[in-house]
């Protein structure tokens, strides 16, 4: 029995920053560097099936992205993962989420685990499409925005509930293996001890590239994307203006902002 | 980050006679303990100020002549050449950094009391102080007035020559200046009395002298209570107030303006409990309309935003600053960074004033507990040692002591786990700020709370975890750490423990219904009856804190105080307004009785000296005094048990007892601090706090290093060339 769970190193903004030279992303400099929120609840998650499991049940986190992710895949070692796997080509840099789903969905062949908890975005890019794309490109049920799961190990079968509009709910049953998308809040991750933090970091990271999980360059980063960001930017703060004036004043004043608005004047 | 241009302003330098100050930053004259005695203190504490960015920076009062005493208190002195060259350090230090020193040139009159130099001070009329109940001074002849004005001079000249840039003749809190000023204390009919002319002869005569003795080379500088806050009967504000400014504006030049006097000094130097920041505005303000000279003015200003106001409206031209120059003495520069976030922000507890007005230990701070160690344990308030091992340390309790142990190990570069039970650090601080009055003390949980936040993300190795469930000794000691702190705090005495009996009160039990802990009072959970009885055994807030909270709210409360009642807020400043608010909200009080025995809805209550004051020897298990016999029963709802409060040590209690384990579970040390060492003022569990974290890679860290003391040395004598040994003039 195992499971798979899909984490992520985000990116946070420090009190300052700039955006980078090629203005399409913040400069790193200026970026603090975690585990992305949601990921410490699917990981959680995952931890309680293995713990309530009569049998044993591996959890194996796997992360996209350079050396530098090796502290998150460490940070969930700590909280109870069993394995971590991260992998990394110069040739992913600039991958849209449909392209890391590629690459997961490789993974997840090679790995063949029971279930596939994602979280349900990404603090920083918040797409919300990579767990969900995953199931896609694996043909595997999905399930998204779950707000509580009760699986059992060894079972064919997971129900959860997931958050709708309105503060409705739905309860799904879905066939294993699946892939769920994790909402922040259906737990409450737990913390790590410093025992597991510096057994964590003794604990080898399994790296392999595009070829160890049989994907071509061509297939992810810019070339194997979809969708590329062109440019990232602080917008311009709105200036709000007082018409002053008699009232057939200020309405012709008013009339002719909305013209020129409208492109007519 | 930047600093926000509308702050430019405080950065703008301004010229005082011959002097400039570089920014409108200036620590105004406040006592630390430190006077002429301890010149290490002395200059370390102010310089790090200048350091940190204030451009003027003055001593406490400083005595001119024996004949202003104020020993039991501590005020600096500048007697003689050996008081020169120990305050010459502090004038020193402070150039260092291109700030001004300042010094607060002090004769007291009556409210010295001269119980070191048994000298009789003099004053504008013979009176008794209302500050020192015992003290009468010596009404003044033509030939005292002029003696009194020589010693300021002298004085002025010895300032000059101990490096001083500011010399000020002081005339606030009731002063000697003041005394001739107000007809609350100047009852003479020559020409140093009745007309405002008269009674400002002497302030403005002795300006002129010290004008003329050092006014080259010295900015003058006079601190006068422009109000004294009694109308007609004292100096009012837009009467002689504006009118002494007037006359003594070519004298001066630098106004540092307050309100107030000294018996009741906390209408200046106001609590938090009652004042917020600029309180003093409604009357200092009327000064720079009627001043050609610059003003400054106190009250507890910590944002910048008002400081920015302050001038730009022009209320003050300079903002002076004595607490939180304490709390943040690099509040300057943290402004000027922009780092505006970092700002330790005075909470106005008042603690600072305590110990002065206790009578001159060293002062301490309830945020900031590096004042007052700065020369002795060589504290730096904003610089830290790097760590010297790679050991990392578990903090079980995110309270006071809890949260800036942890702090302080994370500035050092040390890797911690900072664990509590509740959702938010703090301890019961978050149950205390729900007080009345007491919103501000948040502050000091609000600074560590951010300070680990931005440490947290330096090192990823540390975490705060909160909202745990309570920690075992197993969990303690399989948790990885080698070294681990408890800071569990206390808790109130639920059985009516108390420092009376030293035992509990029979029938004392705040599990039952009809009986609660100050934290189930806090807490609001636990249903309150109409008549509350507070039973007290407490000398500080707590008790007049829940009668007000709970008299607010309706309830009808007696206060029964075995203790004297709020006896430490004396301290604080914070009693005579407590005492208001007790009699505004009709509050009972029965002082000196305290409970024997509880039943359901009554405590026997019995005067603490209601036993017979002979005491006769009558043998073994006799008391030598007449039985008290004025118990009586007293009917209650609901009683609040303010008796005591206890450790909650039972986790170190059980490490200690398991330290044969430690060994094998890599856990080098185990440590105590804060209340749940011994129940104390949050300024000491605090400053437990920071002292294990500097002194942690000590052998035996749980007790302090030794610190340096600055004592007379048996030798030498503090006169430069005098005798030293035992002299009879026989």
């Amino acid at each position: 029995m195992k499971i798979l769970v899909a984490v992520k190193q985000v990116a946070a903004l420090d009190e300052d920053f700039v955006i980078g030279a090629d203005g399409r992303d913040v400069d790193a400099e200026f970026l603090i560097r975690d585990l992305n929120e949601w990921d410490d609840f699917s990981l959680e998650e995952a931890v309680r099936i293995k713990e309530a499991a009569a049998d044993p049940v591996e959890v194996v986190v796997v992360s996209i992205g350079p050396e530098e992710a090796d502290e998150v895949l460490r940070k969930c070692l700590a909280k109870g993962a069993d394995r971590a796997v991260r992998i990394w080509d110069e040739a992913v840099a600039g991958s849209d989420p449909i392209a890391i789903a590629r690459i997961l969905a490789a993974v997840a062949r090679q790995e063949a685990p029971d279930m596939l908890l994602a979280g349900v975005q990404s603090s920083d890019h918040g797409f919300a499409s990579t767990g969900i794309a995953t199931a896609g490109f694996l043909g595997w049920p999905h399930g998204a925005v779950v707000a509580s799961l009760a699986y059992t190990s060894g079972e064919k079968s997971a129900v959860f509930r997931r958050e709708l509009e309105g503060g409705l709910l739905h309860q799904v049953t879905i066939q294993c293996p699946a892939v769920l998308t994790i909402q922040a809040g259906i737990n409450t991750p737990r913390y790590a001890s410093l025992r597991s933090i510096k057994q964590a970091a003794a604990k080898p990271i399994d790296v392999r590239n595009l070829a160890d999980v049989g994907i071509s360059a061509h297939e992810v980063g810019e070339q194997g994307s979809l969708s590329h960001v062109r440019r990232m930017y602080i917008p311009d703060k709105g200036h709000a203006q007082l018409i002053e004036g008699s009232a057939a004043e200020q309405a012709k004043r008013l009339a002719g902002i909305i013209r020129a608005f409208k492109g007519e004047a | 980050m930047a600093r926000d241009p509308k702050h430019d302003v405080l950065f703008q330098p301004i010229k005082i006679g011959p002097k400039t100050l570089r920014n409108r930053f200036y620590q105004v004259p406040h006592c630390i303990g430190a006077g002429s005695d301890r010149p290490g203190f002395q200059a370390a504490h102010r310089s790090i100020k200048a350091e940190g960015g204030w451009a003027g920076i003055n001593t406490e009062y400083c005595s001119i002549h024996p004949e202003s005493d104020d020993t039991h208190r501590l005020s600096a002195r500048i007697w003689d050449e050996g008081d020169v060259r120990n305050l010459r350090a502090m004038t020193d230090y402070i150039h260092k950094y291109n700030s001004l020193a300042g010094v607060e040139l002090w004769y007291g009159g009556s409210h010295a009391p001269c119980m070191e130099s048994r000298a009789t001070p003099r004053g504008p009329s013979q009176y008794a102080s209302e500050f020192e109940t015992l003290t009468y001074c010596k009404e003044m002849d033509f030939d005292d007035i002029a003696m009194v004005q020589q010693y300021y001079v002298d004085a002025a000249l010895r300032s000059r020559d101990a490096g001083f840039d500011i010399v000020y003749v002081y005339g606030a809190h009731s002063y000697l200046p003041l005394q001739f000023l107000s007809p609350y204390y100047n009852k003479r009919k020559d020409k140093y009395g009745g007309s405002l002319e008269n009674r400002a002869r002497f302030w403005l005569e002795t300006l002129e002298q010290v004008r003329r003795a050092v006014g080259h080379d010295c900015a003058i500088a006079t601190r006068f209570a422009v109000d004294t806050l009694y109308g007609d009967a004292g100096v009012e504000v837009e009467n002689d107030g504006i009118k002494f400014v007037g006359l003594a504006d070519s004298l001066v030049d630098l106004w540092d303006v307050d309100v107030g006097d000294i018996a009741e000094w906390g209408e200046d130097a106001g609590p938090s409990r009652f004042y917020q920041q600029g309180h003093q505005v409604p009357w200092t303000r009327f000064i720079k309309q009627v001043s050609k000279k610059p003003v400054l003015g106190v009250g507890r200003f910590t944002d910048p935003e008002k400081m920015t106001e302050i001038v730009t409206k022009g209320i003050a031209d300079i903002i002076g600053a004595a607490r939180p120059s304490i709390s943040d003495p690099w509040l300057p520069k943290k402004i000027e960074e922009g780092r505006y976030d970092d700002i330790r922000v005075c909470i106005g507890c008042n603690v600072c004033i305590s110990r002065w007005e206790i009578g001159g230990p060293p002062m301490i701070c309830t945020q900031n507990a590096t004042a007052g160690e700065e020369y002795r344990r060589g504290w730096h308030p904003e610089k830290f040692p790097k760590k010297t091992s790679d050991d990392s340390i578990l903090v079980v309790g995110a309270g006071p002591s809890g949260s800036e142990c942890a702090r302080v190990l994370m500035e050092r570069g040390y890797t911690v786990h900072l664990y509590d039970t509740a959702a938010k650090i703090g301890g019961h601080l978050n149950q205390v700020t729900t007080l009345p009055g007491l919103g501000e003390w948040s502050y000091h949980r609000d600074y560590r709370e951010l300070q680990i936040a931005k440490l947290v993300k330096k090192n990823k190795q540390s975490q705060v975890m909160l909202g745990q469930k309570p920690m075992t000794a197993d969990d303690a000691l399989a948790y990885g750490a080698e070294k681990i702190v408890i800071a569990t705090g206390s808790s109130w005495n639920s059985d009516g423990t108390n420092c009376l009996s030293h035992d509990p009160l029979p029938g004392a039990d705040a599990s039952r219904a009809d009986q609660l802990t100050p934290e189930q009072v806090m807490d609001g959970k636990k249903p309150i009856g109409k008549r509350v009885m507070i039973l007290n055994a407490d000398t500080y807030f707590m008790a007049p804190s829940l009668a007000e909270k709970l008299a607010m709210a309706g309830h009808e409360v007696t206060l029964v105080t075995g203790v004297h009642l709020a006896n430490y807020m004396h301290f604080t400043l914070e009693y005579p307004n407590m005492m208001r608010r007790l009699h505004e909200l009709h509050i009972k009080e029965i002082h000196n009785a305290f409970a024997s025995s509880i039943e359901p809805g009554r405590a026997q209550i019995y005067d603490v000296f209601g036993d017979g004051s002979k005491r006769i020897f009558k043998g073994v298990g006799k008391i030598p005094r007449t039985p008290n016999a004025s118990h009586r029963w007293m009917e209650f709802d609901s009683l609040v048990l303010v008796t005591g409060r206890h450790s909650n040590d039972s986790l170190h209690r059980e490490l200690k007892a398991r330290n044969g384990e430690w060994h094998k579970n890599g856990v080098r040390d185990v440590y105590l601090i804060g209340d749940a060492e011994a129940p104390r003022l949050i300024a000491d569990a605090t400053f437990t706090g920071q002292r294990l974290a500097r002194e942690i890679e000590e052998s035996k860290a749980q007790f302090p290093l030794p610190y340096r003391r600055e004592v007379a040395v048996w030798g030498t004598s503090h006169m430069p060339g005098a005798e030293f040994d035992l002299e009879y003039k026989i």
